[in-house]
């Protein structure tokens, strides 16, 4: 009778005890409808091949999930949704995309010390939007100016017509290259602002030729730069164009008007010889059928980076909030990501090489200029 | 010759929004059930012509046919089993109204999920520009959309005044309940409307995936200019639906000449604003009794 007594008391004090497991959850607020849904789904697929490793690898003590929600690339909608994964599932870390939805969202993480992390929105004064705010890509002043010298003087373009598109990402585009064109000798000809919901250019297309440019450079995303390139080229624009990182989607590269474009773009080290690229690129690749892009690395390292924080934070007895995972990243000197070791600078954000890739046609880039 | 030059765009661009706001206006008008979903079937038909076009290299003429066959399915099943159930519970114009907003929806996200999320385009040699005189080009693809305009607005105006099916149908537009009188029966007509109506949108939306290219998220713009149009033209008029649409084009074009491209769009809502102010029966509108 003693014995049962003891076993039960022991049951129950098992019971008692705290778990020592702890499932984490985290927050991603991206465009899953809508004209830019396609990035959504690009870096969806970087976010969930990060948790599938890490929860495989038994990172961390519990189960690592994502909770998704459609910002449909709006900074309304984005606030909505990172204030309700805040104050309704109470995540201490968030992946934010676009700059406009990331400024947006930033005030709701440095109000509540949530940690809102960036992979795909380039805008420069990302850079600006407190320590709760952190970027896992090189942001586009680094872009601009390795454009705009290989436009001008690796080119010879001197005369450069730009068309942005009117928000945050465009307009710091247009200052940037402005300045950078003409620190480079060239001149900018004609700026032509559109709506983000414009869908017809052939007027464009008119206004644009009428400033006879060299070269046309394009500030825009989603399903309109598909639609702006089709239209410029069907519309008598016969000049290379040039872009940023955002032509970097399937249906920009496979699109047939767009072959030999120019667009800047991150330096990624796919080919580097350690475990950790080997393994992502073998496993985007069986999932996908291709290797991976700089937005599904970025965000594959994004989620990554939690891990490794709050895997520290666990060995040291350390509750994961905010600020602790803000406290743990300023201790960190680096982090071992997919392509290279980064550390992060005080701003929150990362620096790479930028290099320009060229549109060879059927999906396929090539690199015109190497990473600087 | 930028004048010039803006002004056949304008041309273009109008022919295609009055193609576009036709079905919708058509629809409107004749059964006054606000119609959201009318920017589904544009991006059902332009998505069945793409694939079946460029993906599986059908002749334009099957995938043509295609789209068609779509798009009238849809628009009538739509009206068969979802509005006509509604109105059958004496649900209310909003009631009917959300029914269409949530299948738009539903479709956007459908075709997203089966076609991918990013965009798509239809290449043809049609849709490249030549320069006819220095400063000045223009692509075959303006003629085609100029012509369907013209032969799909004639060959409505005749079903319409010289057939008596469409005097039908423009009865039902002025009182449905009179027409039962006749022994003609509303909910088959309305069902000729949708099929008509959707059949309408076809060619506005093959062109549109020749000349812009089309994505799942496109019918929010059909559903602005169907409306702006429907408003400026006066509701139940085909004419001013015509009309309307070639107005906003031309001008959306036009005003290029003089304004920031930014603001291009925004000319659209102005002269919607006008008209709600200064003229709310529209260009062709008569006095509706609600």
């Amino acid at each position: 009778m003693k014995k049962l007594i003891l076993g039960l008391t022991l049951i129950q004090a098992a019971w008692a005890l705290p778990a020592s497991a702890t499932d984490y959850a985290i927050g991603a607020i991206f465009p899953m409808s809508g004209p830019n849904a396609e990035y959504g789904q690009i870096f969806g697929a970087g976010v969930n091949l990060a948790v599938e490793h890490i929860n495989a690898d038994k990172k961390l003590s519990g189960t690592l999930s994502v909770i998704y929600e459609d910002s449909q690339a709006l900074p309304a909608q984005g606030v909505t949704a990172a204030t309700k994964l805040v104050n309704v599932s109470k995540v201490p870390y968030a992946l934010s995309a676009f700059t406009g939805v990331s400024k947006a969202v930033a005030s709701v993480g440095a109000r509540t010390k949530t940690v809102m992390v960036n992979g795909g929105g380039v805008g420069p004064d990302l850079a600006t939007l407190g320590e709760y705010f952190w970027n896992t890509i090189p942001l586009a002043n680094f872009e601009v100016r390795a454009m705009a010298p290989f436009l001008v003087k690796d080119k010879g373009f001197k005369r450069v017509a730009m068309v942005y598109v009117d928000d945050p990402i465009g307009q710091s585009l247009l200052t940037d290259l402005g300045t950078e064109v003409k620190a480079a000798g060239g001149e900018m000809v004609g700026n032509f602002s559109i709506p983000t919901t414009a869908q017809q250019f052939s007027g464009i297309a008119a206004r644009v030729r009428d400033t006879k440019p060299d070269v046309v450079y394009i500030a825009s995303y989603g399903n309109q730069q598909v639609q702006l390139i089709k239209q410029l080229r069907d519309n008598g624009i016969s000049q290379p164009i040039a872009s940023y990182s955002a032509f970097s989607t399937p249906s920009v590269l496979t699109l047939p008007e767009a072959k030999g474009v120019y667009f800047s773009a991150q330096q990624l080290n796919l080919t580097r010889d350690d475990p950790l690229t080997k393994r992502v690129v073998a496993d985007y690749k069986a999932k996908h059928n291709k290797e991976p892009g700089a937005y599904v690395v970025n965000y594959y390292n994004a989620v990554l980076t939690f891990a490794e924080l709050a895997s520290a934070l666990e060995k040291a007895g350390k509750p994961v909030t905010g600020e602790n995972l803000l406290a743990q990243r300023k201790a960190t000197k680096s982090f071992e990501f997919v392509g290279a070791t980064v550390s992060f600078a005080d701003d929150g954000t990362i620096k790479a090489p930028i290099q320009i890739n060229e549109i060879v046609g059927d999906g396929t880039t090539k690199v015109v200029s190497a990473g600087k | 010759m930028l004048f010039t030059q803006l002004f056949i765009n304008g041309l273009q661009t109008g022919a295609l929004y009055a193609l576009i706001a036709a079905g919708f206006s058509l629809i409107f008008g004749m059964t006054r059930i606000f119609h959201a979903a009318h920017g589904a079937t544009f991006t059902i038909a332009g998505y069945i012509f793409y694939e079946c076009y460029s993906v599986l290299h059908l002749s334009w003429p099957i995938a043509a046919l295609a789209a068609t066959f779509a798009a009238s399915v849809f628009g009538v099943l739509l009206d068969r089993f979802v509005y006509a159930i509604i109105q059958r519970h004496e649900g209310s114009f909003f009631t009917v109204f959300v029914a269409s907003f949530g299948m738009a929806i539903i479709v956007q996200n459908l075709i997203a999920m089966i076609f991918e999320r990013g965009a798509v385009t239809v290449s043809t040699p049609l849709s490249k520009s030549l320069e006819m005189l220095p400063g000045l080009y223009v692509a075959p693809i303006a003629a085609v959309v100029i012509l369907c305009a013209v032969i799909f607005f004639m060959a409505l105006q005749w079903l319409l005044t010289k057939t008596s099916m469409g005097i039908a149908l423009r009865a039902l537009g002025e009182n449905p309940t009179l027409i039962e009188v006749y022994g003609l029966t509303p909910r088959l007509l309305s069902q000729y409307v949708f099929l008509i109506g959707s059949i309408l949108v076809v060619p506005a939306a093959i062109l549109t995936a020749a000349t812009s290219g089309l994505n799942p998220a496109m019918g929010n713009h059909v559903m602005l200019i169907s409306i702006a149009a429907t408003i400026v033209g006066g509701v139940g008029s085909l004419r001013g639906a015509a009309m309307a649409g070639l107005i906003l084009g031309m001008a959306e074009n036009l005003c290029l000449s003089v304004i920031d491209p930014q603001w291009s769009e925004a000319v659209t809502f102005v002269i919607l604003f006008l008209f709600i102010l200064f003229r709310p029966g529209g260009v062709y509108g008569r006095a509706v009794v609600s």
